[in-house]
């Protein structure tokens, strides 16, 4: 069992709404990515759904023991070594050294991380292999649930193809449940078993889309066809097509995260 | 008789260090030559000064070596050092717990924030001086006055340094830990912590500068035991080897103490934010 639920999660920032009345329903195993227009709430749903803050309405049901969370550039501890930092959440229980350091190696080979770059700070990585650790740092947990918040947004198209398809074989062999927050309606389509959309304002999903066949299984063309077809839709009309000039000065995502994205 | 093998690995091995030598010199060059010839050149305009005006007025840099050499070479001279690099290490130990475990609480709480950061402004905003006559009506001239004037000229400087250092922090990476079940405790000591320290490296190294010049001007008022006082004496007796000596010591301290101290601390904890070559 891996499933989450949301309900009717209320939230606001200094006294602005942000998320009114939104619920989500993730059946277990089942992989759902987010869409909707930059500052409407995706990342602050992300983050009440990763426990990092609590919701002023609404319940969570997880159905789950663990989850882990990728975020949008990494965010790994830029004075510890990429080992240190996919071994950082064993660290914060009481689990023997010897054992840390075997779900680390185990959690860096499955992302396929080179030895040589375990012991590198991540200034000395590039872009993709930062990504690389952020996911296998999430993967030491052993999670049931994943959470990803825009984890390849800033990559070249070609690394984050490569990245997605890490995240594929990952949930495949893995079997593992998880919430893909995207702007990307390709990303969406190719990743999840169903695309829900979220209201620019945060009033609630506006609705699911769901691509054909399993994710992984998607030829390329079944992917570009359900997307031309998806641009239709009224339902990803906001996502589209709304102008960043016209979202409020205090509601403008500047993509580093739910506290200065609305 | 050595056997070919070896011949050829030690003729190899002495082309190696033939291309590496080159290289190694340049590097050493570049790494040393611009701080020597900073230095040469202090030294030099300090001779062409000494030349000039006399040794009455300005000894020459090798009398001023003489003078420190003599200094070392009795206890007075040393007893003198560890007063005043005693007081101010003290001082600053007791700023930084004051001046930083204060700024860690209003880092933290805008209301302590708020409510501090007038005093901050006003405290800053003294000059050294007044602290030094008002420690001495209140205290006397003793040791306890100088302690006090060093660290309420300093204490301020480490409070906003930790304000600033909390304020600054990557939040982002706290917000990480969290969605792993970090505790606030956890976050703070694995990540907030690390944060903060890094950026106080630079504020630790001007707030002991600042001691330094603060306990020698209080020593000198006050007339107690310390390099202050043995310039007093100098300015006494016209002695202005004695003078240029104490100077010289107290400069070539604080770069000793800030080699020793300050710079570890600061590669320890702020290397990262430096980047790595």
């Amino acid at each position: 069992m891996s499933g989450l639920t949301l309900a009717t999660i209320t939230h606001s920032f200094s006294a602005r709404r942000v998320l009114d009345t939104v619920s989500l329903v993730i059946r277990p195993g089942e992989l759902v990515a987010l869409v909707g227009p930059s500052g409407c709430g995706k990342s602050t749903l992300a983050a009440i759904a990763g426990g990092i803050m609590r919701p002023d309405q609404g319940r969570i049901l997880r159905q789950y023991q663990r989850h882990g969370m990728v975020f949008q550039q990494s965010r790994l501890l830029p004075w510890a070594s990429a080992r240190d930092n996919i071994a950082y959440p064993l660290t914060l229980g009481a689990l023997a050294r010897a054992e840390v350091a075997a779900r680390t190696n185990a959690a860096a080979q499955a992302v396929a991380l080179l030895p040589d770059d375990l012991d590198k700070l991540p200034v000395q990585l590039s872009g993709g292999m930062r990504a690389r650790v952020a996911i296998a740092r999430a993967l030491v947990v052993e999670p049931e649930f994943l959470i990803f918040d825009e984890p390849f947004a800033a990559l070249d198209p070609a690394l984050r193809r490569r990245m997605q398809d890490l995240v594929l074989s990952l949930a495949q062999a893995r079997g593992f449940g998880g919430l893909f927050i995207t702007h990307d309606l390709h990303e969406a389509a190719r990743l999840s078993h169903r695309i829900a959309v979220m209201d620019r304002q945060g009033k609630g999903i506006l609705g699911s889309l769901t691509p054909p066949g399993t994710p992984g299984a998607r030829s390329e063309a079944q992917i570009f066809d359900f997307t031309q077809d998806a641009r239709t839709d009224p339902l990803l009309h906001d996502l589209l097509n709304v102008d960043e000039r016209a979202v409020a000065l205090d509601c403008a995502c500047d993509t580093l995260g739910f506290q200065r994205c609305c | 008789m050595p056997s070919d093998l070896a011949l050829r690995r030690v003729s190899a091995r002495r082309a190696e260090w033939a291309e590496m030598l080159p290289i190694l010199a340049a590097r050493t060059a570049l790494r040393f030559g611009p701080p020597a010839l900073g230095v040469a050149l202090f030294l030099a305009a300090w001779q062409a000064a000494h030349w000039h005006y006399g040794a009455f007025i300005l000894p020459s840099p090798w009398q001023t070596l003489l003078a420190v050499w003599a200094t070392l070479s009795s206890a007075s001279g040393w007893a003198a050092l560890g007063a005043t690099f005693g007081r101010v290490g003290l001082a600053l130990g007791l700023s930084g717990l004051i001046g930083g475990g204060l700024g860690l609480v209003a880092g933290y709480l805008w209301f302590v924030r708020a409510a501090f950061a007038p005093v901050a402004t006003i405290l800053l905003g003294m000059p050294a001086t007044a602290w030094v006559i008002l420690t001495m009506i209140w205290f006397g001239p003793s040791h306890g006055s100088i302690l006090f004037t060093i660290a309420i000229v300093i204490g301020p400087i480490l409070y906003i340094g930790t304000v600033d250092a909390v304020l600054t922090r990557d939040r982002r990476l706290e917000d990480m830990a969290a969605s792993f079940g970090a505790s606030r405790i956890a976050r703070f000591r694995t990540i907030a912590l690390r944060q903060i320290l890094s950026s106080l490296g630079p504020v630790f190294g001007i707030a002991l500068a600042l001691g330094f010049k603060v306990a020698i001007m209080a020593e000198l008022v006050t007339n107690v035991a310390g390099l202050g006082a043995q310039m007093a004496r100098a300015r006494a007796h016209m002695d202005i080897d004695l003078a240029l000596a104490n100077v010289a010591l107290a400069v070539v301290g604080l770069v000793i103490i800030e080699h020793l101290v300050i710079r570890p601390f600061q590669t320890r904890l702020g290397q990262w934010k430096r980047g790595v070559a």
